[in-house]
This record gives C-alpha cells, structure tokens and sequence, in this order.
C-alpha cells in the first residue's frame, strides 16, 4: 500500500519517465525497419502501428499505480464540474431547489428537536418526574372545589379534566416526608418579572423561586459561588439569590465579580451568593430565569398576600418535580405516591360537594422540563413539518425531472461516448457522480438556508419574549437525512435514464431519433404529483392568509397606529401609596411635554392584553341588584379614550378632575349602557363595585371597543373603564400618541424615567401595532412562513412543468415543423402546447382537491372565522397555479410557434 | 498485426512470465525484452508491442523486477529492467504452472 502510495505520488514524474521509453521504443523500431530498407516515413508509422494506441497504453500503465477508481474519479469529477458550468440554468435550479427543499426541513426539525424534543441541560434528566394532578372541572356557576385558589396554570386534559402542575404547600411538605420513592422532591413556582437594581442600575429581571431542594434535585453544579441550599430557604433567612450565568455578565461583568454582591430585588435587599452554569435555564425552557430566589424569600418581596399562601390547604401555586431513586420506575413512584396524596387531599376537602371530585396526583417524565412550549408549539410544529415535507417531495420530483429531462438532451452524447469505446459502466459511473455532485451541492447550500431559516423561525416564535431559552442548533442527523434522502433522488433518477442511455443500441440515438416514451409519461407523473402539492400548499397557504386577513379586519374600536406603549412599575421599586398615584401623573404629564407627542395616557394593562392581565377590580359589579356579566374593567388615566381615538358618545372621559379622594367615576361602552340601562341616558346613575364596597359613578359613554385579544367572543365589548388613580395599580402601560414612527420617541421617555427615578426600568416598549400583533403571531407566522412555502413550491412545480415542456417541444420541432408547413397558425401551435399543460395540471389538481379538502380539517384549530373547506381559498389556489401552469408553459408554447419549418425539416 | 500475440490472449499472464523469463538471462530495455521474446521464438510470438509497457510497470509495482536508467548498445537513454530475487521466485511458480498447464492441454489433444 505505501509503494503504491509513493508511486502515486511521483505520477508526473513516472509518466514523464514512460512517455520517454515509448518513445525510444518507437525510435528504435522505425530505426530497425529503416535498415530492413524501408523510407524513414513509412518506418515510423509502421512502428506506431505495431505499438497499437500509445494512448490507450500509456494510460493503462499509469491505472497500475494509480488506482484506476481514484483516477476515473478525478476525470469524472473533472467532466462533471464542466458539465455544470456548461449548463448553468439547470444546475441553479436543481441546486436551489435541493437547497431549499433541505434547507426547510433542516431547520423546522431542528427547531422541533429544540421544543419538543430536548432534555433539560442536568445530570441525569432521565430520572426526573414531574407531579401533575388531575381533577374534574368544576360547572359553571360556583359549584363546590377543593381548589379554593390558585396561581399558575392548567390545562386541558383527557375526557374534559383539568390537569395541573400547581400543589398547595402543605402538600409538598407531606410528600417529602420519608419520601420512599424521590431521592430529591423539590418545589418551585415562577416569580414574573421583578425589578432588580444592581449598583443603583434598576433592570426588568425574571424570577424563579425554588426551595432549598431545587439546585441539588437537578444535579447542577454553580459557575461560580454555591447555589440556594435548604438553610436559605426558611422564614428569616438571610435572603440571598442565584442569579443567570447570562446575568451575572451582563449586569457584574462576570460570574466571579457577582459574588457577595448587594443587590435589591423590588427594593428588598439580597445577596448574590451564586452563578448558575451558563448552559442551565430554570425548569421550563419556555421562561428562562435570571433570578433563583429561596421560596419563602417571596413573603418579603410580595408581601403579606405571600405569607397566606403557605398554610392554605386549599391554595395551589407551588410545582413540583422528584428524581427517581436508583431502580425506582415511574409507574413505582405513582403507585407509591398517589394514594399518599389523596390521603392528604381528603383531609382539605371541607363538604360534600368537594369531596366527591378531588384532584389525583400523575407523574410526568421531567427529562425535558415543562411542556408549556411544548403544549403551544407541538401542533404548530407539526404542520409545519408536514409543509416542509410535502416541499421536499416536490424538490424531488423536480430533481428527478430536471435529471430526466437532461439525460434526454445528453442521449446523442452518451451515444457518442459509447460508440467511441468507453465502457458501459463507466458512463453510468459518471452519470452518477454528476448526479452526487448536483445533492451534495445543494446539501451545502441548504446547510446554509437551515442555519439561516432556523434563526428567523426561533425569532419568530420567541415572540419578542425575551427568556425564551431556545437553545436552537443544526440538527447534523437530519440534516443528513434529508440530503441522503436527495442524494438516492438523484441516485435513482439519474440512474434509470443513465442505463437506458447506455444501452449497447446507440444507433438511434446517434441519428437522433426520438424515443423514450416510458421516460416521458415518468416526466409527466412527476409534474402531476408537483401540481398537486403544490395546491395543497397553496390552499394552505389560501387558508392562513385570510385568518390573518380576518384578523386584520377585526374592529378595534381604537387606534393601532402612531401609539407607543411601555410599562412602569413603581411599586417594585418602593413607591407606595398614596404617592405612587402622583408619581404616575406627574410623569404622565412629562410625556405629554415630549415634542411630538399629541396626548399621553396610562392604563393598568394594554387594550389588547387586557382580558389576561387580570381585572383592575375584583370581584363583582352590581346596577342596583342587577349583576353586570361580561364587561371587561379597564383602570385608565386621564385622556385615554382621545389617546386611543375611542369616540365619546355622552358625558365626558376620565382626566385629571379624578383623584383619589374626589368621587370614583367609571365611562361605559355604548353595548354595556344598552344592555343594562336600556335607551336611557345611564350619565349620573351608580354602578357598585361588591368588593371595593364602592359606587362608582357614570360619567360618561363610549363607543364599542374589542377589549382584549382578537379572537375573544363579540361579547367582549361591554367595557368599563375606572380612574387608575382611584385603584391603585402596580404596573402600568402608558399610551402615547406620536407624531411619526412611535419607536423614535423611545429615548425621550427613557430619559425623563431615568430622571423621575432611575431605579424603575422601562419595560415591555412596543408600538400599538406590534403589540396587537404579538397576540396573533401564531396566525402571522403561519400566514408568513406558508406564503414562501407556496411561492416556493409554486416556483419549483412551475420548473419541473417549464423542464417538461421544454424537452417535448424540442422533441416534436420536426412534427411542429411539418405542421406549420402545412399551414398551421401560430396560435394553433402555442395551443397544442398549452393544452397539454392544462391537462397536466387538470389532472394534478383532480387528484388534489380532495386531498385538500381533507387535510385542510388538520389546520381547523388554527382558522379563525375562516372554514377549512373555504370555497373562496380553493378557487383562488386554483387559479393562481393554472396561472403559474400556463405562464410556464407559454415559454415553450412560444418557442414552438416561432420555428421555422423549413430549419425543422431539414434538421430531421 | 494478423498474427499478433494471440497467445497472450488465449493464456492471460503469459506475457509477464516471458518477460521475467527473458529478464532472468539478462538484464535489457523495453525494446530489448521485445526483441528478444520475437528472435528467440523465431517470430512465433509477436507481442504487441504497447502491451509491453503496462506489464512492465505491473511488475515493477510488484517489485518483480527493477528498473534503472542506463545506456542501451546505441548510446541511448533506456530504463534498463533486472529481475529481483522475488521476481524469480515469481518466474518458477509460473513456469511450474504453465507446465501442467500446457501438458493438461496436450492430454486433451492427444485423446482426440
């Protein structure tokens, strides 16, 4: 093997050396028969004649040392790089299709993997469970619960139950105790966003408050310091906090310099005792956290309502996640546990009525954290999968064609090459790495597109929300799947054309008679199944366009541009009442002096965003004994409706008349003065808030607006607004009315923040119109991303059909020729093409109809006010690909009409 | 080339038992070895002359024979070709096998 390899290596200079004696060789033979008497001429060309092909020779003698596989596959290289550059229209549009078609599918996998699939970044994840509980919905109307209270989330379960993460913490307590089948059991819940100030610098910072077990459960070692221990977490530790690995750089320059920090937390004092390792996130990859702070810590940062929660049986907040003792399976633990938790349970549940449906305790695989994006994304997720799939197919049908449709055109070549005496299987060889070339090629330039396509698409789903911990990265695996899977494309498709043009018959071919029939109905199967999936892509695409147009088209009530919002919270930063009520009005008034802007507002929440914040008023609203259902309580400042552009029907709107001792004041929409004052004018009449044990007074009425999200029932625009200053609200969201791109005011407010108080950040900063956005960024995202898939398959299909036509064109120039001159029209002839690519794409779309009206049920959930089976959708899809069918087809329709009968027949 | 090496057709391999043979009396250029294998047939055997060139390299990558560069009778620059060791071990293993070989094909012949 090492001779060989140092033959190989002094080729040219062994070549050199063989070419020499060849031809002292040749000079000796015509030397010996010049003395048997012939003429010097006729010598050499007799030497060379009994040689036989130097050539031929020189070249087997070098396959000796250099291995001929090694050197044919050079050459074949070599043929093939020429054969791209000479055809530069083709190999773009294979090469970018592959790319595309891989690219897509690299990237929405990766992106999957990333959600649905990923395991936690700590040892072990295999072992940890999480503890749900189900339970029975309780009916509408207050029927009994032994969930009094609760602060998290749940979610729909099985045959209508409840499922949830959330435990009262007497319950974690019990099950800790002598915990036979959890090493660890430890709790935690997510502490939103406070407002953290380190040296004097105040900035938005999420929290995560976790028990003294957390850090030790996970098996996660600090970067630097030590991590929350159970001694930090009791009532009257000294509070101390956990922060990122990402914060730690990005607010102490580093984790080492973080250590022993003072830092305040809302205005509460806590010590930075530990860094977390950079690549952990928290629990829930959904809500990375940058603060880890010991549970009973919240009792002084969120105060006495805090301190309720621990003792109340009946109060569910905390979550829980256990690891698995050594040897102890999931189903053990359930068995061991459940029976344990219902004990406990029964003992909360105080009647009957809560007695006959308590919750009962599953337990969950927790390798890959909490499902919250895995719940919101996953369906999502696989439709897009579904897409990108269906666009791979059609990027190898369009291979297949491109390559069919080539090794047509090289027929006469390869006939050429055969008849000249190159070997059958070397042909085929060298089809084949042109064919590897082309999906290697496109394999790297997908590479690209997914890296590029994964970033877009993690930015589109984050959604702006900042602790999205989307640790997005190529996926190697399938991104070799996908270019395997258009590797063996090519390797089949070139591969069948390349053995029937190797054929030992090459005759025909080389008269350049037409043949191939079995070839040309392959080529139209293949643009029939792309005209297909590309109008179930289209529908679609039809389908989430007009949910977005639907959207679009929802009637506010108020104004979505020229208005910027942002959000303040003065209260973390240790504002209290009464003067945090003048702190926000004298601010308010700061930015309604900014240059530019017309009116500036405040509310307890964003209109769009209102149903989710929460009410401004608990509890319930009364019009004499008459319950009000259904209106949404907006705490607006003064001006809000002229902010917003909402029209004053009657009386007057919130301003700064209202202040906190003079009579609380509420304005009403016309749908809620109508429903419950009939046609009279309600100005002046008292509407009672049951809890705040207060009247409010009407003092006016507005028009109807869309109170929260866009797809919340009509209902929703029975609305009521109150004075902020007369409820105290924690956070705010000012409104302000721009002349011009609102985002160019941003640096303004933050100065006069940073000059009332710098220890309040500036949070949440968005236009009106991005934050209206933001609640349907599902729909745009799907709208958006589903108009490139079509447009893509759109353009790939319309290849493949431009590629067909094209080649059948020039395969009839003779028949074409011989009809023109016999007297055929032009548009005679442009019709015979066209027709047959009517045809084509009747036929696709007669197979895909149906499909579509089938599949489209998969997407239902996603639709808004839109049906799957849109007449409307389907139509339009319809026409644009027989558009897109004939527009590709005209080309080659043109290109027929415009030859010249008598260059056709005379080329036959 | 009406008569060409149809041996070597007929008995693939032959070519390199001759050249290792005509080698192992003395040592010779390209065109030597070629010379000598139609002489000392008496211009039975013709090889094609091209042939000759792969072979030899075949041989030499199988380190059978050697070959330098030396001067032939007329003064020429030649890589002039030696047998190795190896390479007579080599010629005795195809001489043994062309003699059953051959004497298999005189049986047949000889019971026709």
């Amino acid at each position: 093997m090492l001779r060989r390899l140092k033959y190989w290596m002094d080729s040219s200079r062994r070549s050199e050396a063989l070419r020499e004696e060849m031809e002292l060789h040749l000079a000796e033979k015509a030397a010996e028969l010049q003395a048997d008497g012939m003429m010097p001429e006729c010598a050499r060309a007799e030497a060379r004649r009994r040689f036989g092909n130097i050539g031929q020779k020189q070249e087997e003698s070098r396959e000796i040392w250099m291995t001929r596989f090694l050197s044919e596959l050079g050459q074949d290289f070599r043929y093939g790089c020429r054969a791209m550059a000479g055809n530069k229209a083709f190999t773009a549009l294979a090469v970018l299709s592959l790319a595309l078609g891989i690219g897509a599918n690299t990237a929405i996998y990766s992106l999957m993997e990333a959600i649905l699939l990923r395991s936690l970044p700590v040892a072990d994840p295999e072992s940890l469970v999480v503890l749900n509980w189900h339970g029975r919905r309780p009916r509408e109307g207050g029927e009994d619960w032994v969930i009094h209270g609760l602060q998290g989330l749940f979610w729909p379960g099985d045959k209508g139950d409840l499922v949830s993460g959330i435990f009262p913490y007497p319950a974690f307590e019990t099950l800790r105790e002598e915990n036979p089948v959890f090493s660890t059991l430890f709790g935690y819940f997510n502490g939103r966003n406070h407002n953290l100030a380190v040296h004097a610098q105040a900035a938005s910072a999420s929290a995560e408050y976790i028990t003294g077990e957390y850090f030790r459960g996970l098996g996660v070692s600090p970067a630097a310091g030590r991590l929350i221990e159970s001694e930090d977490d009791r009532p009257g530790a000294a509070p101390v906090v956990v922060i990122s690995f990402a914060t730690s750089q990005n607010r102490f320059g580093g984790p080492p310099s973080a250590i022993g920090q003072a830092v305040l937390v809302d205005n509460v004092p806590f010590t930075v005792i530990g860094v977390a390792p950079p690549e952990f996130f928290g629990v829930d990859p959904a809500a990375a956290s940058d603060l880890y702070l010991p549970l009973h810590t919240n009792v002084l940062v969120d105060g006495a309502r805090a301190a309720r929660m621990y003792p109340d049986g009946n109060f569910y907040w905390l979550e829980m996640m256990g690891r698995l003792r050594p040897g102890v399976s999931m189903a053990q633990a359930q068995a061991a546990l459940a029976p344990r938790f219902h004990q406990w349970v029964a003992t909360t549940a105080k009647t009957e009525g809560e007695r006959a449906k308590l919750p009962a305790l599953t337990l969950n695989p927790g390798a890959e954290g909490l499902g919250g994006l895995r719940r919101q994304y996953s369906k999502p997720l696989y439709v897009l999968l579904a897409m990108v799939g269906l666009i791979l197919a059609i990027t190898c049908a369009n291979i297949a064609n491109l390559l069919l449709a080539r090794a047509a055109a090289r027929r006469r070549e390869m006939a050429v090459r055969l008849s000249l005496g190159a070997g059958r299987l070397r042909v085929v060889r060298q089809l084949l790495t042109e064919s590897v070339m082309l999906a290697s090629l496109g394999g790297a330039v997908g590479v690209l597109f997914a890296v590029w396509g994964m970033r877009t698409l993690a930015f589109l789903l984050s959604n702006g929300q900042r602790n999205l911990a989307l640790h997005v990265e190529l996926n190697w695996s399938v991104l070799g799947v996908t270019a395997a899977l258009s590797v063996v494309c090519g390797l089949l498709f070139g591969l069948a054309p390349a053995i029937q043009s190797t054929r030992p018959d090459v005759i025909p071919a080389l008269k350049n008679q037409s043949g191939g029939g079995p070839r040309r109905r392959a080529q139209h199967l293949l643009v029939i199944a792309q005209i297909a999936i590309s109008f179930l892509i289209l529908v679609a695409a039809g389908l989430f366009v007009r949910t977005l147009n639907h959207l679009h088209s929802v009637q506010l009530g108020y104004a979505r541009e020229n208005i910027l919002l942002f959000s303040l919270n003065a209260r973390q930063a240790g504002h209290r009442d009464p003067e945090i009520v003048t702190f926000y009005a004298d601010l308010r008034k700061r930015f309604e002096s900014i240059p530019g802007v017309s009116s500036a507002t405040l509310s307890n929440s964003s209109i769009i965003n209102a149903g989710r914040a929460g009410a401004a008023i608990r509890g319930e609203m009364k019009v004499g004994a008459v319950t009000i259902d259904g209106a949404g309580v907006l705490a607006a400042g003064p001006h809000f409706l002229t902010t917003m552009r909402i029209p004053i029907l009657v009386g007057r709107e919130i301003d700064e008349r209202d202040q906190p001792g003079s009579t609380p004041v509420a304005v009403i929409s016309e749908r809620l003065a109508q429903t419950y004052f009939g046609n009279e004018n309600p100005v002046g009449r008292r509407i009672t808030a049951v809890d705040e044990e207060r009247d409010l007074e009407i003092i006016g009425v507005s028009a109807n607006l869309r109170y929260g999200g866009l797809k919340e029932e009509e209902a929703s625009s029975m609305t009521m607004f109150v004075a902020v200053s007369q409820f105290s609200a924690d956070r705010v969201t000012y409104a302000l009315r721009t002349a011009g791109d609102p985002l160019g005011y941003v640096k303004s407010v933050r100065e006069i923040v940073r000059e009332a108080d710098s220890r309040i950040p500036v949070t949440n900063v968005v236009t009106q119109a991005e934050e209206i956005d933001r609640t349907i960024s599902r729909e745009l995202l799907f709208a958006k991303l589903c108009t490139g898939f079509a447009v893509l398959a759109l353009l790939i299909a319309c290849v493949g059909l431009y590629g067909t036509m094209s080649y059948s064109v020039a395969r009839q120039v003779g028949e074409i020729g011989i009809r023109m001159a016999l007297g055929a029209q032009r548009g005679a002839v442009v019709w015979m093409v066209l027709r047959r690519v009517l045809l084509l794409a009747a036929v696709g779309l007669a197979i895909s109809v149906p499909a579509a009206l089938s599949a489209s049920q998969l997407v239902k959930s996603f639709l808004f006010e839109t049906q799957p089976n849109d007449p409307g959708t389907l139509a339009l899809a319809g026409v644009v690909l027989l558009s897109a069918a004939i527009l590709a087809g005209y080309a080659p329709a043109r290109r027929a009409s415009r030859i010249d009968p008598l260059a056709a027949l005379r080329q036959e | 080339m009406g008569r060409k090496s149809q041996k070597n057709d007929s008995l693939p391999g032959s070519l390199d038992m001759l050249i290792l043979r005509t080698l192992s009396l003395r040592d010779l250029h390209g065109y030597g070895i070629v010379q000598f294998i139609q002489q000392s047939s008496d211009n039975e055997l013709l090889v094609e002359e091209g042939s000759l060139y792969p072979a030899l390299q075949r041989l030499e990558l199988n380190a059978w024979i050697d070959g330098v560069w030396g001067v032939t009778p007329n003064n020429r620059r030649a890589r002039i070709y030696k047998i190795t060791a190896a390479g007579r071990k080599q010629l005795a293993i195809e001489t043994r096998k062309y003699a059953k070989l051959t004497l298999a094909i005189a049986r047949v012949m000889g019971t026709e």
